[in-house]
């Protein structure tokens, strides 16, 4: 998060650097996957969204390998034992600001897995979680949803024009109203104001 | 079945001297019960007369009550499946490992001793495969006595 | 190169991963480029399924074992439904179990084109990922017009299907399968005639006939191998005995010929796809009667996954819930056989390597501590050192000019 890397700047500097990086944050968000026990549903679905029907990728998103370079933690399905600490460490090698998507049933509840021995329910029981995107599994206009209601909470003066480029890219089945975000903590923590 | 009835004939010649306690539950299938001791020897004849193949090993609770585990071992050929069914005692369940002659067997059976709680006599010691690493020893979750509670964490998320 | 034990070091991979769908855990050892070991930490989706379906009713663990995998689900509530029928000796109408085996089809259908496209991103080859996914659609398009959904189709039921076909839907199938048809015989010459790609798969990870059987690997890995074994033919389940498959064989055993077994195998599904809708037979949806409680036995159903057989084993107790269900997944089966085969090869054809029996692998990670004699213990190669040691290596190796790699 630190972008001024011990540099002491005035505060309008600061407030001018921390409206770029929101910028392009915004723009650009950069997804990183983690599948912590799902049954590869969700997971081929968000593989689908980059692919050329949905073509995530020209509204500047960007799915990529590495939690260190990533905005946005895509989680799916349901918290296992075994990967409980995983996802956690995950979560904390992303830089801040961060904000993590929960797609589908099993990543929202546990879904059809709750109660099983080794699962431990819902991402947010291990990581806070600002959008649920649910589904058995979500199509993967669903998930640009899911993606651009992050954005648009992130911008909310360009919500109007986030829903404009969705519509274009994917049809308006994929513009929903409600929204589900999480924390308000993060928004301010990115200081979008 | 006509299909099933050759291999499930050459099976039972291969086999003669196991077959103390046989059930056909269906036409395609040969159940044969062993003691553990025999069960080395009958896996090495099927695997040297290239009998099928093993398709899985099942490990099987039969109840607290009984006192025993089961554990299957499913070889299957064509429609044919022949299942040898070992009975061990639930205190102390151990069987022989079979990955000398089958290696596939090795990933089958360190699932049998995670889940189960079946030792396997001769296999290596290696960590855990299936269930997650902070697993408590000596719980078995597929046994009927298993209890979530034994699991003994606050972080249990189901009901 | 002398390998000493510094030469030696281990390549973690996973359990997150870009392209990689199972969670799974890889250790590879190297020297030098070539792997000398590997091993494997599975359990990361280890849900606990076989337990869950114990405290659930017979109809409750259909939904629950459906979702052991979201890409062929189909296929596992198959495998239940037929054992939990068989064992409550439930005539299941002639209708239903055509509709099941063209939904299963059509399941391998994207299922393998999925791995396609995944198997040659891992090869580099994105234009072919991108090809293979946009035609995918058609098939996804095809299973939601049939359920209403694109993964997880919940098509059985015990006792029958819940969605029939109508004819809009079938000739709708009928065109979308000409469609796929004409680019799987296009893709099957991308794949056995690109050069460059050629490179990535022939004789690659080669398994003989003997190694198969000895590893006990199924499905198209198996039959890439020679190996004869498919449960459609074997032992026919649901109407393969009325609208039966072929086998699709090849003998060679590399990654060459685990891309054409499954490009064969698509191209015979839309053979049988066009019987099925050609001689769908008229009737009920499902059985009149379907009991809640089963009578107590055991059962076991084998049926062909699109990566092989998989196996389960219900045993009831007379209940209203399973008393046991085994599921043995066929990737199971076939993960020890990568294991061995990567041993030996260069660590850039492991990908291609775990590709090849389709569990779904990418490696795009490289950040790799690379520790080598002559250098202080444990020090780091920064990108500039390897960007270097990577000149020389093809300058020394090859007698390649690269100059303008160089001074760039």
């Amino acid at each position: 998060m630190d972008i001024r890397m011990g540099i002491e700047l005035p505060p309008r500097w600061r407030t001018a650097l921390d409206r770029l990086r929101n910028w392009s944050l915004a723009n650009s968000p950069w997804l990183v996957h983690y599948n912590s026990g799902s049954c590869n549903g969700c997971d081929i679905e968000i593989l689908a969204t980059l692919t050329p029907r949905y073509d995530l990728e020209r509204l500047g998103i960007k799915l990529q390998g590495s939690p260190r370079h990533a905005d946005v933690l895509v989680c799916t399905g349901p918290v296992t034992r075994q990967s409980r600490d995983r996802l956690r460490r995950i979560y904390e090698q992303m830089p801040e600001p961060k904000f993590v998507v929960a797609v589908g049933a099993c990543s929202i509840s546990g879904g059809a897995f709750r109660g099983c021995y080794n699962i431990l329910g819902g991402v947010d029981e291990v990581i806070p979680v600002d959008v649920y995107v649910p589904g058995c599994a979500p199509r993967p206009e669903a998930i640009i949803n899911g993606v651009a209601i992050l954005l648009k909470k992130l911008q909310p003066d360009r919500a109007t024009e986030i829903d404009r480029l969705l519509v274009e890219a994917v049809g308006d089945t994929a513009v929903l109203t409600e929204e589900e975000v999480g924390d308000d903590a993060y928004a301010e923590a990115l200081g979008a104001r | 079945m006509t299909l099933t009835q050759k291999p499930l004939e050459r099976v039972e010649a291969l086999l003669e001297p196991w077959l103390t306690r046989t059930e056909r539950p269906a036409d395609n299938r040969l159940d044969i019960w062993l003691p553990a001791d025999d069960l080395l020897p009958v896996v090495a004849t099927l695997v040297e007369d290239e009998w099928g193949y093993l398709a899985a090993i099942t490990g099987l609770d039969p109840g607290v009550a009984t006192g025993e585990l089961h554990v299957l071992y499913h070889f299957a050929e064509g429609a044919a499946v022949v299942t040898l069914r070992v009975a061990v005692p639930r205190d102390e369940a151990e069987v022989p490992t079979i990955r000398p002659l089958i290696p596939l067997a090795a990933i089958y059976e360190q699932e049998l001793s995670e889940v189960l709680g079946v030792a396997i006599i001769g296999a290596p010691a290696r960590g855990r495969l299936f269930l997650p690493d902070d697993w408590p020893a000596g719980v078995y979750p597929l046994r009927k006595d298993f209890q979530l509670e034994q699991l003994d964490d606050k972080e249990q998320g189901g009901s | 190169m002398n390998a000493s034990a510094s030469d030696r070091f281990v390549i973690p991979i996973g359990p997150q991963h870009p392209a990689l769908k199972e969670p799974g855990h890889f250790e590879f050892t190297v020297e030098g480029e070539t792997v000398i070991d590997a091993t494997v930490r599975l359990g990361y989706a280890h849900r606990g399924i076989e337990k869950g379906a114990e405290g659930r009713n017979w109809t409750q663990s259909l939904y629950l074992l459906e979702r052991i995998c979201g890409i062929c689900s189909h296929i596992h509530s198959t495998a239940y439904v037929v054992g939990v029928e068989q064992m409550a000796e439930v005539e299941v109408p002639a209708r239903a179990q055509a509709i099941r085996e063209t939904i299963a089809e059509l399941e391998r259908i994207h299922s393998h084109m999925l791995w396609l496209g995944v198997a040659a991103h891992d090869a580099g080859f994105d234009s072919l990922f991108m090809y293979t996914w946009r035609d995918r659609e058609t098939v996804m398009d095809l299973l939601e017009a049939i359920s209403g959904n694109r993964v997880h189709y919940s098509a059985n039921s015990l006792g029958g299907v819940k969605f029939d076909l109508s004819d809009e839907t079938a000739a709708a199938i009928l065109k979308g399968i000409d469609f796929l048809e004409e680019r799987t015989r296009h893709y099957r010459e991308v794949v056995s005639q690109d050069a460059f790609f050629l490179q990535r798969t022939r004789g690659v990870g080669t398994m003989t006939r003997q190694e198969a059987l000895q590893l006990g690997v199924v499905g198209p890995t198996a039959r890439a191998s020679g190996v004869a074994r498919d449960v459609r033919i074997d032992s026919p389940y649901i109407a393969y005995n009325e609208f039966p498959a072929h086998i699709q064989l090849l003998s060679a055993g590399d990654l060459e010929a685990r891309f054409l077994v499954r490009i064969d195998e698509m191209l015979d599904c839309y053979r049988l796809i066009r019987e099925l809708l050609a001689r769908m037979p008229a009737g009920e949806l499902a059985a009149k009667r379907m009991p809640r409680k089963l009578k107590p036995g055991e059962v076991i159903s084998r049926v062909e996954a699109p990566r092989g057989e998989l196996f389960y084993y219900i045993r009831s107790t007379g209940g209203e819930q399973p008393d046991r269900v085994k599921v043995r997944t066929p990737t199971l089966c076939n993960m020890g056989s990568v294991l061995t085969q990567t041993i030996g090869h260069n660590l850039a054809d492991v990908p291609m390597i775990l590709v090849g029996i389709d569990p779904c692998f990418s490696c795009n990670d490289r950040a790799v501590s690379v520790r080598r004699a002559g250098r202080a213990e444990g020090q780091p190669w920064s990108w500039a050192d390897l960007r270097r040691y990577g000149i020389d290596f093809y300058r020394r190796q090859m007698g390649l000019e690269t100059h303008a790699l160089a001074k760039g």
